[in-house]
């Protein structure tokens, strides 16, 4: 009888929750950021992925806006001493009708990943590490667009003196390796 | 036992099924904006907000007229997309007491709102035309304000008297603010 009831409740919760409001523009993108080696030794040309993964309903503008007047989304590194970065890598973006726009947009919506090379370099301090970035994104939904927003993110990282135990991870977010 | 659990399946299916009427009849879905009527009745807020000369402009200059006040940005498809049937509304309502009252709500403020301001064309009725409606730089204690918005556009309209009339979250109807505009002048 207990569980009859529990599932009674979860029943009545289920369909009487409370439609999603429209969140902080913070809240619509949460972005991850990934090594593709594990440690990445000193002197190591290894890539970072930020994973975005966009809340459902919600899109971002993409790299290559369709409007000049629109925010493009962008990613910034912020390479601590002992580290290089190269350029960032932004898949194209799919273009898509909104109630609101004569025109197809491009944009990102769901899951995006953006990759960027980095070199630990010879003075690379050893052990656990931080390469901070910076995102910045303008998401809009169907009806109603959120003000750009700028979020951190951690890349953790950890660099070994020497390759020998160095290991590619994660092949899904980096395929070429 | 067996009668217990045929209540509780009976229960929820009622639940079930005025959840699922509900939703299929609720004409929200079907809007392109959402109307907020949590404000109707409540006074506008004192707010001063400078011009694109940099003059001061209170909200309590336009006491006797009719306001709507938009909430946009240039970066702001939608905001962009709603300017045209604005620039109408002026047209057609401003002599009679009316006014569109646009806060752009861009973080570069006046660097970036004046000449797009001075500059960008509208296709109304066939012609290509300027904004002719007034605009103040906003930012967010101008939205704290007026209790805060979930994002642009944001259209309020102010009663003669200065009360907040209706609150549109998302691109306006031409049609349904004509109505509400009309209703209150």
């Amino acid at each position: 009888m207990a569980k009859l009831c529990g599932l009674f409740l979860s029943v009545f919760a289920a369909l009487h929750a409370t439609p999603a409001q429209t969140p902080s523009g913070r809240d619509v993108v949460s972005p991850t950021a990934y090594s593709s080696l594990d440690p990445v030794a000193r002197g190591a040309n290894f890539e970072l992925a930020v994973v975005l993964k966009i809340r459902n309903g919600f899109h971002v503008n993409a790299r290559e806006a369709s409007e000049d007047y629109l925010i493009p989304t962008e990613l910034r590194v912020e390479a601590p001493a002992g580290f290089k970065a190269g350029a960032v890598f932004y898949p194209k973006g799919e273009l898509r009708t909104f109630t609101f726009s004569k025109k197809p947009l491009n944009v990102y919506q769901d899951t995006v990943i953006l990759r960027v090379p980095v070199t630990s370099l010879a003075n690379a301090p050893l052990g656990a590490q931080h390469i901070p970035l910076k995102l910045r994104y303008q998401a809009c939904s169907q009806e109603i667009c959120l003000p750009p927003v700028t979020l951190n993110v951690d890349a953790a990282v950890n660099i070994a003196a020497s390759a020998k135990s160095s290991r590619p991870v994660r092949p899904e977010l980096f395929p070429k390796q | 036992m067996k009668k217990a659990v045929m209540v509780i399946v009976a229960v929820i299916g009622l639940i079930g099924g005025t959840y699922l009427a509900d939703r299929a009849t609720r004409v929200r879905h079907r809007l392109p904006a959402q109307e907020m009527n949590s404000s109707i009745g409540k006074p506008a807020p004192d707010l001063t907000l400078k011009d694109l000369d940099g003059r001061d402009v209170s909200l309590a200059q336009y006491k006797g007229k009719v306001v709507l006040v938009n909430f946009w940005a240039t970066w702001c498809d939608p905001c962009r997309g709603e300017i045209p049937e604005l620039i109408e509304l002026q047209q057609k309502y401003s002599a009679r007491g009316f006014t569109v009252l646009g806060l752009a709500m861009d973080d570069e403020g006046r660097s970036v709102v004046a000449p797009f301001v001075q500059k960008e064309r509208f296709d109304v009725k066939g012609s290509q035309v300027l904004m002719n409606y007034p605009i103040l730089i906003g930012d967010d204690a101008a939205a704290a304000k007026f209790g805060g918005l979930f994002g642009y556009p944001t259209t309020i309209v102010i009663s003669r008297d200065a009360k907040q009339v209706t609150r549109i979250a998302g691109a306006i109807s031409y049609e349904r603010i004509s109505k509400i505009i009309e209703s209150q002048l």
